[in-house]
């Protein structure tokens, strides 16, 4: 049983269930034989901070491998580019293919997390839920020429009850009696013209970040430093909650800086361990009874398709051939508008404003599927380098120049899975360990570029309605929304884990992370994925309490 | 055996570099100091690198030639105008993409640039911008802040969008 947090009186003087612990070591909790057989995470992030919790609350023993540091709140930084070198994933990658970020950023296909938390470290906090039709897309959006669509094994109606329990571990406002964020300055200038192009879904929320003290910790002292971890501890993340509380209950073993590098079978083709390297690039041996892969949708792939067997030539549950296919990284692009007056955007929530009214499937747009609109702010530093990334000289520097009067916004939509966009390894690149590293190929569909073009011309209607005197398009930068690679399916043939997660074909390995969603909707995704880790939870402990598993 | 090490990049040189970043990245009311960080953070950068200390060097020597054909003693004599011409014509090669990647997250990772453009930088020490402007903007209205919950619905899927039985099937 999980106790439900939303009874506990808040304590504004209390930071964090993290705040006591010691910052940085690379052990915490129970210690768990390396023989006995547990139920082993990959990664601790959205998916695997959240089944960590939700299965250690239950009474189950975990191991728990993360590949970095457990940063405290104290550690992180109001700086943009040391809280990037301090947590952002560095190792070897490569990007390839035809899309831009294979050309500015040949070796960040992906802007994620590498430390406990996972990329709800850096993450802002909007949390729209699926709409019901995107549990269906192959149905709703039919047979796309180039797209690989698939309904979802599993629909809105099943998932419902546990976008709750997501909506209230995370504490999004608007939702559960929560409070809205008050309205910031960017904010203002989004709601202001959303409203005058006629738009009505607009709000400061659902968003993952405290407007009152809730749940042990202090509501938002809009720091603007979201991004960067956040000290406050105001926004929630798995560091700052489900890890710490996990601890707590005595069966989690965590272990930092230990990168998962393969996960074996028994004869009988059951998981039975999974190999990892320390700090020290010595290598050990965790014996498992289950395996959650939570490593995101780059890595976790990575680590399957590092796992190729005799039984699996092709790659860990691999018998599809779909592991690391369909790669989907949401539709991205941001525009930044000028004004002649002050803005200020960089104070405060970041993206505590989303506009929902394109969240919809219209065909007479030209497109399948939808976007949502939300405010976005970078500081100086980082908006110079994913602003338009090449440009220089006056056009680039009057952009600069306006900063301190500008807006800006993201367009997140979905974009369709293409079973030729896909992770891959790279045996010309190696990381740290020698271990080839994960390349990705990208292109986008028709599709995708009809839908950022129409997201392109709205969000200068929408500026240009409160006076914008100069707008700039922003083309998309490193994948912060990464899924898809691991997809659910209905049929073995089609995806690589079933309704549950469970691979099809390796019984006790299960995908936990956004890798296994089956199509992105247009929706950011964490929600989504907290609710799946809730749901798989439950199913594993069912499944262990049966001796099914 | 002879010392292959290139010439140190010399004063002449800082200097067309510092001009080269004010042409590339013009900003009237900056003054020396970043340009000059940048370039010494440009400078440092090629320690570590032969081939890049080779491209930087020959490269900030060769403005001056590049000048001279356009009939001026050096490139920090070039006027604007003819020092971004001149500047557009390298833009691919390998030394000016190393100045721009180089100069892109360093000019604007300077204090003193974010308070020129009005950037205020680490917040929380003092309390965020709760109590300091985050929502002081005033030249619109206050805007709802609450979900809509007025007459109108989100329409999730157009009726001309309902997935007939046929393509159910297909
Ligand atoms: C700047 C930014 C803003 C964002 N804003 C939003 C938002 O507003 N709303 C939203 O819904 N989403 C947002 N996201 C996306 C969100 O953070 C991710 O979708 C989500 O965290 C993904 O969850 P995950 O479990 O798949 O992976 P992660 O949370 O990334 O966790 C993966 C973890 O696994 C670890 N790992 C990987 N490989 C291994 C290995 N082999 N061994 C051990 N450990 C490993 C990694 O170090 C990492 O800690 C944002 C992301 C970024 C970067």
């Amino acid at each position: 049983m999980t106790h439900d947090t939303s009874s506990q009186k808040p304590n504004p003087n209390q930071r964090s269930d993290a705040e006591h612990l010691p910052s940085q070591q690379e052990h915490y909790g129970a210690s768990i034989d390396h023989d006995e057989e547990a139920v082993v995470i990959v990664g601790s992030g959205a998916g695997g901070g959240t089944l960590a919790y939700e299965l250690t609350a239950k009474g189950i023993p975990c191991v728990v491998l993360e590949a970095g540091p457990y940063l405290m709140p104290e550690d992180y930084e109001n700086d943009e580019w040391a809280s990037f070198k301090q947590m952002a994933w560095l190792d070897g990658r490569t990007s390839s293919g035809p899309y831009r970020v294979a050309r500015d950023w040949p070796r960040l296909p992906a802007w994620v997390v590498k430390a406990v938390g996972g990329s709800t470290t850096h993450w802002s906090g909007a949390t729209p839920r699926f709409r019901a039709h995107e549990f269906r897309t192959r149905t709703y959006y039919g047979d796309i020429e180039g797209a690989n669509l698939l309904d979802w094994p599993i629909t809105l109606e099943e998932l419902a009850p546990y976008y709750d329990r997501a909506e209230r571990a995370i504490g999004s406002t608007h939702r559960h009696g929560r409070p809205p964020l008050p309205a910031n300055n960017n904010y203002k200038v989004f709601a202001n013209g959303a409203e005058k192009i006629g738009y009505r879904f607009y709000a400061t929320g659902p968003y993952g970040t405290n407007a009152e003290p809730y749940d042990g910790r202090p509501a938002s002292i809009q720091d603007g430093f979201n991004f960067q971890g956040d000290k406050s501890t105001a926004k929630w993340n798995t560091a700052v909650r489900e890890i710490p509380r996990a601890i707590k209950t005595g069966k989690c073993d965590l272990r930092c800086t230990s990168q998962a590098v393969q996960v074996t079978h028994d004869a009988g083709g059951r998981v039975n361990a999974v190999l990892y390297v320390d700090k020290a690039g010595a290598l050990h041996r965790q014996a498992a009874k289950v395996v959650c892969v939570a490593g995101n949708s780059i890595e976790s792939p990575r680590l399957l398709l590092m796992s190729a067997s005799a039984l699996h030539p092709d790659g860990l549950a691999n018998s599809s051939g779909q592991v690391g296919r369909n790669y989907m990284r949401h539709l991205t692009g941001s525009v930044y508008a000028r004004f002649d007056e002050p803005v200020h955007m960089y104070r405060g929530e970041t993206m505590a404003g989303i506009i929902a009214d394109e969240a919809r499937q219209d065909t007479s747009r030209g497109f399948v599927g939808g976007y949502y609109l939300e405010t976005l702010s970078l500081g100086p530093a980082f908006l110079a380098a994913f602003v338009d990334p090449g440009l220089w000289g006056p056009e680039f520097t009057e952009v600069m120049d306006a900063y301190a009067n500008t807006a800006g916004m993201w367009i997140v939509g979905e974009d369709l899975p293409q079973q030729t966009n896909r992770v891959t390894l790279n045996s010309a690149v190696r990381d740290q360990w020698g271990l080839p590293a994960a390349d990705v190929w990208f292109q986008d569909h028709a599709n995708d570029v009809a839908m950022r073009n129409h997201g392109y011309g709205r969000a200068d209607l929408l500026y240009e309605a409160v006076g914008a005197v100069g707008v700039h398009h922003t083309p998309p930068y490193p994948a912060t929304h990464n899924l898809g690679t691991c997809r659910l399916s209905e049929r073995p043939e089609d995806g690589v884990a079933d309704r549950w997660g469970q691979a099809h074909d390796v019984p006790g390995l299960f995908i936990s992370d956004g890798s296994q969603m089956t199509t992105g909707g247009a929706a950011n995704p964490s929600l989504t994925i907290v609710a799946l880790a809730i749901r798989q939870a439950e199913f594993i402990a069912d499944q262990l309490g049966k001796g099914a598993l | 055996m002879p010392d292959p090490t290139p010439a140190p990049i010399d004063a002449d040189s800082r200097r067309n570099l510092v001009r080269l970043l004010r042409v590339a990245y013009p900003h009237p009311r900056f003054p020396d100091g970043p340009y000059e960080r940048t370039a010494d953070a440009i400078i440092g950068q090629v320690d570590d690198s032969l081939w890049q200390r080779l491209v930087l060097s020959e490269g900030l020597t060769s403005l001056d030639a590049r000048a001279t054909a356009d009939g001026q003693d050096s490139f920090v004599d070039l006027d604007d105008e003819t020092a971004l011409g001149l500047l557009r014509k390298l833009e691919d090669s390998e030394f000016f993409r190393f100045i721009r990647s180089v100069a892109v997250v360093t000019l604007y990772d300077d204090a003193e640039v974010h308070q020129l453009l009005g950037y205020e930088g680490p917040s929380f020490e003092q309390g965020g911008y709760l109590h300091r402007g985050f929502d002081d903007l005033d030249w619109l209205p206050n805007p709802r802040i609450e979900e809509y919950h007025g007459p109108e619905h989100l329409i999730e899927v157009a009726p001309d969008d309902e997935p007939t039985h046929a393509s159910t099937q297909a």
